[in-house]
């Protein structure tokens, strides 16, 4: 996704529109068919149930052909690894069936540490066409602090996991021994191998129908289609410089940091300007291109959403922000809690384009990936455990409908484990999860309701929550009032956390409550059936009801 | 003389098949649906049926249904009023499901509607634990209480999802027997009953669907029922269910959920038989009727099986054919939307008061309506010449709409055309480009009363070459329900690793499926000799949550039984995902057997080739609106039922029979096969 790619993309191509469809839609069938199979040989949690991982095609160049539909996130640190893979390692000296593997922020291209990327040149006819790759998110490295990148978990720059189709052992073993639950992180590994092998044989596939050049053609137009139409929909909004600011925190921190935005959109291109502090001795830290990733999904959402997912949209766009800033850290930094931080940057752009798209635009959802991770020893056989998990929360209210209540929000989606499955695994056990009454930010269209989930511990175990909006509530948009602010109780005769971690004894119970979000829209202008059917349903208090709707 | 009875019911027409098992003629026969009861339109056309053929009612030897019912109550949300009863901390589970948003970046897109709202979810205190072990007893006089509260609320329906309600069932057990007690009324369903399988969000949400369309279902299928008895028909009644196979009405009342794709299963049953027999196995079905289209596609002859799927936005766990449905058909109204732009759908006009031209009372014109003005569809009569209609109605709704836009009417009507065929066309890229297949290798297969005057338009649109036109388009549904095997499925969710240790588990379990199974061959009065009967495992290693079908292979289960499952799992696992993970345990999850009775089948005799000349099935010439001329063209009218094998018909050319009517495009030319099937093909 960068300039020099820019000029591949802009060939023209001498294929017809069918063709370009057809094959366009061939590479996301690609990508959706590899995350299955990912999905389906895997044996952690976080990938079998919770879908944390995802996939995607990219050109040579390291252009993205197709990302798979499933986490906006994971998009950043696959846009930095092949540059990192081809920065290390000459083309002309790979083969096929040679496999890199990579993680790292600074050195790898990647986000964060635990999401392990496996890429694999795609050869037809003797040379390399496209790239396979995945990510998977490894639940592990837990229970190791967040100073700075080396506590965080082991640095893998891209190397060889695969020679020619042969398992490099000794690196494995490398990693695994780096691991606390190393069985699954080799069938996860194992998994993500059976995922790109999949999309190296429907890519040949692919090509043996239509031919490479027709492929490789089709490829390009399909994003210079995206650009054609990022640029349409960015020149049909209103030119102008827009700002927003708000403030950030999160356990890891005492006290808030204080984050802006300014966009000026001019004719159909668009540039985003971020301001943070400098970096800070926490894994709230977003490398570039965790913000790039950011800034790509929200102007796509709120450009048109049904623009394809390559590089093509990227080329209208202009990201700065200070380097060293939390927004776009460097080496040292610790990364691994970003993705709040993410979210708190989709708000700014949408608090930013209210005054030029108010339609489009929806309130402050809640503000983070709440994530929360146990880590102990399995009283049945004393090997560790690592669980973690993300809980969604409130979305935005928008300017015709009310936001969405208990959904992952913006640069995640993963789906929560069900109990039935959570508490087979590990010794924990779920006591309640619902909606929280009250936290949907009031207004014409209310904001969406965050989660509340009670676990309780039947071992020892670590505990760490991470997540944000535990002061500042989601703000609403043109009269609407802020949502519910998220939590954490501690009861049974927990000893109080520190930070966002500490310890839990069986028997004792963790509450977690989730943020809700901001309303649309001044509250006494609110259908009044609706107010009355969030009443009888419990949404809402009769309090909130009189005080806030006038009912 | 037995007669084997297919009747597919669909929003606008009722069509019946009958087949003499004994000399293996075929008839048709077709009614106008009756939305407010189907059952009459059904019963309607089994008596007309069997008079037309001249065979006593009595003489009805097996009855087979499809049905959209189900499939249309949840679409219109149209169920009863439902509550849920869950475990204490739960109830929200049905609105959260597995907390994702239902569109990755449309910011605007909802979930579908929560089908209980959250005042009818109750909690009672309850708890089990994944063991089996009670940490909980059940609150029995908590469910009580809740009882009477949704009672009192006035539902008809009540779910009951319990967490491990599938792992030990007494909980819900008990539950079941209090709702008996107390609220015997009520349709009430239990989810170890429903879909006894783990993650309970996607059983609750296929047990709340049960409930929603229990009452629904079970009225319709006794009122059917007690008609036929009425009207002579002593077998019991069987109804296709969302895998295409067959079961008894008694076992659909208790089952609803798994009938949301009997009607358009039983299409792709038929539409499979039809291909094999003209031979062409790479199909795309298109099934366009007056309310709703369906489109499948099957490779090698075979349809994709989803053990589960999500179906208008409620994940369902149950066997069904991957199938796509949008809501417009030959019924479909036309009309200018806010943004000045000519729609179609997905408000239909149906059977009543039907089409514009139909001439009772409705004024905004539909698709049908918009093909009689340009003459594709014979202006003064359809189903045959049994059917007036009013073309200069039509016309006047055309106008009033080409006025709303400032155009021509002749290009209006040919308007409304083009905007259905591109509703279509996405329809068709969901099940083959978006599944990475190509529909310019696919045939495809077009039926139900609309597809065949739409499917060459379409078939342009996506350069698909070659159109398969069954010689009964119009009731092919039915058709299919005599062409099929009866079928059903089997199964038993017991974990164990592979060992030795398992074997007498893994008896214990298939002799108990055998068991179901033979016991349903009797009900069904199936000859031994036409029992057949396959097993599989669901296997996986432990540690996964997905399981790979393993076949077993007939025989004693014992010592080798052990290796032929491994050894089966193996190579699966490494085709599906290329590695095998040696060492690691493997586990057994769930035991399979379906089992088939093989009945006489409706067959097709192929017939002579004749040789190319088609002019003696001309009936007519009639002047008809084309688009490529912007005018009116003379073209020949053929009378498909005088058609004969070999005969050869070049476009532009209309050919009219009883239940359905092919446009024959310029371009084009159709030929009669063997067994009297139109091939349409690119000239």
């Amino acid at each position: 996704m960068n300039d020099a790619a820019g000029a591949q993309g802009a060939r023209i191509a001498g294929v017809d529109p069918i063709t370009v469809e057809v094959i366009g839609s061939a590479l996301s069938s690609i990508t959706e068919e590899m995350g299955e199979a990912l999905i389906r040989a895997s044996y952690s949690t976080n990938i079998k149930e919770r879908r944390d991982c995802s996939t995607a095609l990219f050109d040579i160049h390291g252009n993205t052909l197709c990302q798979a539909e499933h986490i906006p996130m994971h998009l950043g640190s696959f846009i930095g690894l092949i540059p990192h893979i081809l920065k290390r390692h000459p083309m002309e000296q790979m083969r096929p069936g040679d496999v890199f593997c990579g993680n790292d922020a600074y050195e790898g291209g990647g986000t964060h540490l635990p999401d392990i990327v496996l890429a694999e040149p795609i050869f037809v006819d003797g040379s390399i066409i496209a790239w396979a790759v995945n990510l998977a998110h490894h639940a592990d490295f837990a229970d190791r602090g967040h100073a700075h990148i080396y506590q965080e978990g082991l640095r893998i720059p891209p190397i060889r996991l695969y020679r020619a189709g042969e398992l490099q052992r000794d690196v494995q073993e490398l990693i695994l021994l780096n691991c606390q639950v190393p069985r699954e992180r080799l069938s996860d590994l194992r998994a993500q191998m059976a995922a790109n092998r999949l999309g190296v044989q429907r890519m040949q596939a692919l090509c043996a129908k239509y031919g490479r050049e027709i492929v490789l053609d089709a490829s390009a137009a399909l994003q210079d289609y995206a650009e054609r139409k990022m640029r349409a929909g960015i020149a049909a909004m209103p030119d102008g410089t827009y700002c927003f600011a708000d403030v950030y925190d999160c356990p890891e921190i005492d006290g808030e940091l204080a984050v802006s935005c300014e966009i000026t959109i001019r004719g159909d291109e668009m540039h985003l300007h971020f301001d943070a502090p400098r970096q800070v001795r926490a894994g709230l830290n977003m490398t570039y291109t965790a913000l790039l990733s950011t800034v790509y999904y929200t102007v796509k959402t709120l450009v048109d959403p049904t623009v394809l997912p390559n590089a093509g949209l990227a080329r209208p766009l202009h990201v700065t922000a200070p380097e060293g800033s939390a927004v776009n850290c460097v080496h040292p930094a610790a990364v691994n809690g970003r993705l709040s931080l993410c979210q708190r940057v989709v708000d700014l752009i949408h608090g930013a384009l209210a005054a030029a798209v108010p339609e489009r635009v929806i309130a402050a959802c809640n503000g983070a990936c709440f994530s929360i991770t146990f880590a102990g020893h399995q009283p049945r056989d004393n090997a560790i455990w690592v669980y973690l998990e993300t809980i969604g929360g409130g979305s935005g209210a928008r300017a015709t409908k009310d936001g969405l209540d208990g959904v992952h929000v913006h640069m995640t989606n993963t789906s929560n484990l069900p109990v039935e499955a959570l508490e087979i695994e590990y010794p924990l056990t779920l006591l309640r999860y619902e909606l929280v009454d009250g936290s949907g930010g009031p207004g014409k269209q209310r904001g969406g309701m965050g989660l509340r989930r009670i676990y309780r511990a039947e071992a020892d175990c670590r505990v760490r929550v991470d997540g944000s909006r535990l002061l500042s509530p989601p703000w609403g948009l043109f009269g609407g009032l802020p949502g519910g602010k998220s939590s954490v109780v501690l009861n049974g005769g927990a000893v109080p956390f520190d930070h966002g971690s500490g310890a839990l004894r069986p028997g004792e119970i963790i509450e977690v409550v989730t943020g809700g979000s901001g309303g649309y829209g001044p509250p006494e202008q609110r259908d009044r059936n609706a107010v009355g059917s969030d009443l009888a349903e419990g949404r809402l208090d009769a309090t909130t009801a009189r005080g806030a709707y006038g009912f | 003389m037995a007669w084997r009875v297919g009747v597919d019911s669909g929003g606008t027409f009722t069509d019946v098949c009958l087949f003499d098992e004994d000399s293996g003629r075929v008839e048709v026969w077709k009614v106008a649906s009756t939305p407010d009861d189907p059952s009459r339109g059904i019963t309607q056309s089994v008596a007309e049926g069997a008079e037309h053929v001249g065979a006593s009612v009595g003489a009805i030897s097996y009855f087979g249904h499809g049905t959209t019912v189900a499939t249309n109550a949840l679409i219109q949300h149209r169920g009863v009023k439902t509550g849920l009863i869950t475990t204490e901390g739960f109830r929200d589970l049905l609105e959260i499901g597995r907390q994702k948003r239902p569109d990755l970046y449309d910011l605007q897109a909802d979930k579908p509607p929560v089908l209980v709202s959250r005042d009818l979810r109750l909690e009672v205190p309850e708890r089990m634990r994944h063991d089996g072990t009670i940490e909980t007893p059940l609150h029995k006089v908590a469910f009580w209480a809740a009882v009477r509260e949704l009672r009192d609320a006035g539902v008809q329906a009540v779910a009951v999802c319990f967490l491990y309600g599938f792992i030990r069932t007494e909980h819900e057990e008990t539950a079941r027997r209090i709702l008996a007690e107390e609220f015997p009324e009520a349709f009430a369903c239990v989810s170890h009953q429903v879909a006894p399988e783990f993650r309970e969000f996607e059983r609750m949400s296929t047990t709340v669907v049960n409930a929603y369309l229990g009452p629904v279902m079970q009225a319709y299928i006794r009122r059917l029922g007690d008609r036929l008895a009425e009207l002579g028909v002593s077998v019991t009644p069987h109804m296709t269910q969302s895998n295409g196979g067959v079961i008894g009405f008694e076992q659909a009342t208790r089952l609803p959920v798994r009938t949301v794709l009997s009607g358009p299963s039983t299409g792709v049953v038929g539409a499979q038989e039809v291909g094999r027999l003209a031979g062409f196995s790479d199909l795309i079905t298109f099934d366009m009727g007056g309310t709703s289209t369906d489109v499948a596609l099957l490779q090698d002859g075979q349809c994709r099986l989803a053990s589960e799927a999500v179906v208008h936005g409620y994940p369902i766990k149950a066997p069904m054919l991957d199938i796509h449905t949008v809501g417009a058909g030959g019924g479909s109204i036309a009309f200018v939307d806010s943004g000045g732009l000519l729609k179609v759908g997905p408000r239909s006009a149906g059977a009543a008061p039907g089409p514009v031209c139909y001439a009772h009372g409705h004024a905004e014109p539909t698709v049908t309506d918009a093909n009689v003005v340009l003459q594709t569809l014979n202006p003064t009569h359809l189903l045959g010449g049994r059917m007036a209609i009013r073309q200069d109605l039509a016309r006047a709704a055309i106008e009033q709409l080409a006025a709303s836009l400032s155009m021509d009417a002749m290009a209006t009507a040919q308007g409304i055309i083009s905007v259905v065929t591109a509703n279509m066309a996405r329809a068709i890229r969901v099940v083959s480009v978006q599944r990475g297949h190509d529909p310019r290798d696919y045939t495809l297969v077009a039926f139900g009363g609309a597809g065949p005057l739409h499917a060459a338009r379409l078939a342009k649109e996506l350069e698909i070459r070659r159109i398969l036109v069954p010689r009964n388009p119009g009731i092919l549904c039915a058709m299919g329900l005599l062409l099929t095997d009866l079928r059903a499925d089997f199964a038993a969710t017991r974990l164990h690793t592979l060992s030795t240790e398992a074997l007498p588990d893994v008896a214990d379990a298939f002799s108990t499926l055998r068991a179901q199974a033979e016991a349903w061959f009797g009900a069904e009065g199936i000859a031994p000799a036409a029992r057949r009967t396959t097993r599989t495992v669901d296997m996986r290693y432990a540690g996964q949550n997905y399981e790979l079908p393993v076949p077993l292979p007939e025989g004693e289960i014992g010592p080798a039984t052990v290796d032929a499952l491994a050894e089966g799992f193996a190579a699966a696992h490494q085709r599906m995902y290329g590695f095998v993970a040696d060492g690691d345990p493997v586990q057994l999850v769930t035991f399979r057997i379906e089992a088939a009775g093989v009945v006489p089948k409706a067959s097709f005799q192929a017939h002579p080739d004749v040789g190319p000349d088609a002019s003696g099935a001309i009936a007519a010439r009639r002047d008809v609106w084309l688009p490529e001329v912007a005018g009116f063209v003379s073209c020949p009218v053929y009378d498909r039922d005088k058609l004969q094998s070999g005969n050869r018909i070049a476009g532009p050319a209309i050919i009219e029979q009883m239940d359905a009517t092919t446009v024959v495009l310029p371009d084009m030319v159709a030929r009669v096969e063997p067994y009297l099937n139109l091939i349409l093909e690119v000239a």
